[in-house]
């Protein structure tokens, strides 16, 4: 059997991203109710409609419970404890990057981000959220000649109101569920990306998510339009440092995709998530949803979720424009006492739609992981079309891996195919690999990465060898 | 709905002395009397439906069915629950002798006490609503035994209950079909519980066969110990409302369990299978294959979950949901799950939904066959894989013959 040192040396790797910034900023007080909203809004001067929409959120939230469906267990959220609003305190305005506080851009360079421009050679605009506010965006103005925008969505919200008007709120309405509505009454800041007719964006863009205090909670939102014909590589990244304490994250991700357009999101989600006790870590709720609302318009999700204490996820297209395209590649590791239930919804409207959804999720220690999936084929999606794949490694026999399939169909003329299986890291393969001189670690850390290679296919470059590096190193050894 | 009213204002069974276990159950009902809808297992079922299911009069006497083949031969025995014959037959390698009062208490009392009321709210409320007449209790033991045919049946305008409990001993193999039939406009909750002791094995059929709004719940219960092998083989159609749940329990493991269920419905019909299977020690077998079809403006539901929990090590269990959806306004909801801790295993789920293979009907048409020959032939093989599976002589109950006829 399998050296149990071995296993508790690695499963005890400790996070390198726990660190926090010492920098001086401006927090509200604790809890949440009308004032707190008008003044979240205030301080980021917003328009009359805008306060509206959030004070409806605000309402609807308050009349919602709480959803306990989920196959996930967590002390019960204190919501007047946290922070809605808290930002590290800078100058009003800043024109170049040379204005922003030097130990912020310590902790991006920490982090691996390029936020200084000098570093060219990435091809990656960036734009860099710290607790509630967006620090810097890079690359603006290359992006601006071919009509792009990005930049934060305070900014989007003074110079492009129009767009939020039309488009927030379109795909997930304040109502939807109780996060996404918490989320619409609090949001403070997030990405906003426009890719005009016929562009396809010049290089890929990413935000990069920072939670620093232990006691704000996190609501960003992301909205990004893509326009008939143009096309978008959009690449998401998430840390935290390490607190005894569980902080919240309720985000909201917006997507939509018009005539021929398509848009890739990935997500690389490593936030703390806890200690072995089960202490401390980020409580993740998100609220990801996508809308193919032109012809032959094509959405897809990758994700690779290794963070978090709770995740509670599920990236969904809704498949409106004829021939439109959902997919949804997804790996997920828990470790330890991590808990996720996470999965996709592929909503199949408009006829001879597609969908795929590949998901891995690996369970170890005292985990548990949970792929909840839905697959609705409406009345009119004729000729629609379905390919499900769920597998689960389990490794240890602490943890757990259930599979939640949800399949309707109103459709006779489509197709549904869904299938999942269980496995478990072979020890034949093991003794093969390790016969051949390729050491324990590294034959693990191979069937992992072999394991989850359908997924990191669909990963962007920059963003693959950063989970295969992630995952074998949250990993290594935890073989039992 | 007039047997929960009944129910909630106390006034089930107050004439009659009512058992033990109508006890445990008025209390349990009266706290919930109907199961939650947010619950996964009740969230699919048409709520109207549901109401129309208890909305008849209670009965507790007994009419005949009018079934084929009057006359029992030689190699069947046939039982209809509720019509009194003492059955005791002793031969000399096998016995079947009825389990008494107290016996049938001990046997389901430990699984009504334990589960919560929404999980097991069919087999309360069959209990609390069965009197003793209608409740059939079986110990059978030894080889080459003749077939066994239990029919519950309903009357038209009245809700039946039967309660069936059959205690398999050990080294006993035995094949056991079970026929509900539902009269016109008329409710049947049946609950069967069969408990399989060491090395033996049944072959189980459940028909279930209904007429016009004829609404019906079947829980199953079924219990089996070391190296037992159960092979269910089950058919619904024409109920308006039909629900067939079937719970599994490996209490140790080292057994196998084969199942093929399938549902047909049409018009406005819903149909639903539900299946638990608990694997609750090692090296535990199944292979499970569920398949519908739906017409018209019916809706048909399968819900499987495997539960494979830190004991039970080296279990191999798949679960396979087929679906066939023939009309534009039918509808399927399938939803087979996986709950597993154990590492070493083996688990496999797949669903489908499609319409009849196109290839397959054009390769036939350019064989000569007319569309509807080709479709029926290729329906035929759909039936055929379950159909076969079911341990019913051709003779007594042709139900291909049935089916075909029927489309």
């Amino acid at each position: 059997m399998v050296n149990d040192n071995l296993v508790d040396n690695i499963v005890s790797e400790p996070y390198k991203y726990g660190f926090v910034t010492e920098i001086e900023s401006e927090k509200i007080s604790k809890g949440i109710n009308e004032d707190i909203i008008r003044l979240i809004s205030s301080k980021k001067n917003e328009p009359e409609y805008l306060l509206n929409f959030r004070l409806n959120a605000f309402k609807k939230w308050q009349a919602m419970e709480e959803p306990d469906w989920a196959d996930l267990g967590y002390e019960a959220i204190d919501y007047q404890d946290i922070i809605y609003y808290s930002a590290p305190k800078q100058q009003e305005k800043i024109t170049s990057l040379d204005e922003v506080d030097p130990k912020l851009l310590e902790t991006f360079d920490k982090l691996g981000i390029p936020l200084t421009e000098q570093k060219r050679l990435t091809n990656v605009a960036v734009d860099a959220v710290f607790d509630s506010v967006s620090i810097a965006t890079t690359f603006k103005e290359q992006l601006a000649e071919h009509g792009v925008i990005f930049c934060s969505i305070s900014e989007a919200i003074k110079d492009h109101s129009d767009l939020i008007e039309k488009y927030l709120g379109s795909v997930i309405p304040a109502s939807d569920n109780y996060f996404a509505a918490l989320n619409s009454a609090v949001f403070s800041d997030g990405s906003f990306v426009y890719i005009p007719k016929n562009v396809t964006c010049p290089m890929d863009l990413s935000s990069y998510f920072r939670i620093n205090s232990g006691d704000s909670g996190q609501f960003e939102r992301t909205l990004i339009i893509a326009e008939e014909a143009s096309s978008v590589s959009y690449l998401e990244g998430c840390t935290a440092p390490m607190f005894d304490t569980n902080t919240l994250h309720a985000a909201v991700v917006e997507l939509v995709a018009l005539d021929d357009a398509s848009i890739k999101y990935s997500t690389v989600q490593n936030w703390y998530a806890g200690n072995e006790q089960g202490v401390g870590g980020i409580f993740n709720f998100v609220t990801k949803r996508g809308k193919c609302l032109g012809k032959r318009s094509k959405i897809s999700w990758s994700q690779v979720e290794t963070g978090s204490a709770i995740t509670w996820k599920y990236p969904s297209c809704i498949l409106i424009g004829e021939e439109s395209v959902g997919e949804f590649y997804s790996v997920a590791l828990t470790n330890n006492l991590q808990q996720a239930d996470t999965g996709t919804k592929m909503i199949h409207i408009g006829p001879k739609t597609k969908s795929t959804i590949v998901s891995k999720g690996i369970s170890a220690g005292k985990s548990s992981n949970s792929y909840r999936g839905l697959v609705k084929i409406g009345s009119k999606a004729k000729g629609a079309r379905n390919y499900s794949q769920c597998d689960s490694m389990l490794i240890g026999d602490k943890a757990a891996a259930n599979t939640f399939p949800y399949i309707q169909s109103q459709q006779p003329n489509s197709e549904v195919e869904h299938e999942a299986s269980t496995c478990r890291i072979s020890e034949d393969q093991l003794f093969y690999l390790q016969s051949r001189g390729i050491e324990f670690e590294e034959a693990v850390s191979m069937m992992v990465s072999g394991f989850c290679r359908d997924v990191f296919n669909q990963l962007p470059m920059e963003f693959a060898a950063e989970a295969d590096k992630l995952l074998s190193l949250k990993l290594e050894g935890s073989v039992g | 709905m007039q047997i929960i009213e009944e129910i909630s204002k106390n006034r089930i069974n107050k004439s009659a002395s009512g058992s033990i276990l109508q006890k445990i159950c008025l209390d349990k009902l009266q706290l919930n009397p109907l199961p939650n809808h947010k619950s996964e297992i009740w969230r699919m079922a048409n709520k109207s439906k549901l109401a129309r299911f208890l909305d008849y009069k209670i009965n507790h006497d007994f009419y005949k069915p009018n079934i084929p083949y009057e006359n029992e031969s030689q190699k069947v025995i046939r039982l209809i629950i509720g019509d009194h014959k003492k059955i005791n037959i002793k031969e000399q390698e096998w016995e079947i002798k009825e389990l008494d009062d107290q016996k049938i208490l001990n046997l389901i009392q430990h699984k009504l006490l334990e589960s919560d009321s929404t999980q097991n709210w069919s087999a309360l409320l069959n209990h609390l609503l069965t009197n003793e007449k209608n409740i059939c209790g079986l110990n059978i033991k030894g080889r080459n035994l003749p077939h066994l045919e239990i029919i519950t049946n309903s009357k038209n305008n009245l809700f039946n209950s039967r309660t069936l409990i059959i205690n398999i001993e050990k080294n006993t193999e035995v094949e056991i079909s079970q026929i509900n039939l539902g009269d016109d406009n008329s409710s049947l909750s049946n609950s069967s519980y069969l408990y399989l002791e060491e090395d033996s094995q049944v072959n189980h059929g459940i028909v279930s066969y209904g007429k016009y709004k004829s609404h019906l719940i079947n829980s199953l219960n079924v219990f089996q110990k070391k190296n037992s092998v159960y092979n269910l083989g089950s058919l619904q159609f024409k109920f308006d409302f039909g629900r067939l749940e079937i719970n599994i329990n490996q209490i140790e493991g080292n057994a196998k369990t084969n199942i093929k269920g399938m549902q047909i419905t049409q018009d406005n019909e819903q149909i639903s299978t539900y299946a638990k299977i608990a694997f609750n020690g090692p090296n535990g077998f199944l292979d499970q294959l569920n398949k519908s079809l739906a017409r018209d403006r019916s809706h048909s539901v399968f819900e499987g979950l495997i539960v494979v929990p830190r004991i039970a090590q080296k279990t191999d269990a798949s679960q396979l949901s087929r679906n066939l959806l023939l009309s534009n306004y039918a509808k399927i909801d399938t939803k087979p799950q996986l709950e597993i801790i154990a590492d070493d295993v083996k688990c496999m789920h797949g669903a489908t939904i499609s319409q009849l293979n196109e290839n397959e009907l054009f390769y036939m048409r350019s064989r000569g066959l007319t569309l509807e020959q080709a479709s029926k032939l290729q329906l035929r093989s759909y039936y055929q894989e379950i159909i076969s599976f079911l341990p019913i002589s051709k003779e007594r109950w042709d139900l291909l013959a049935l089916l075909l006829k029927n489309k």
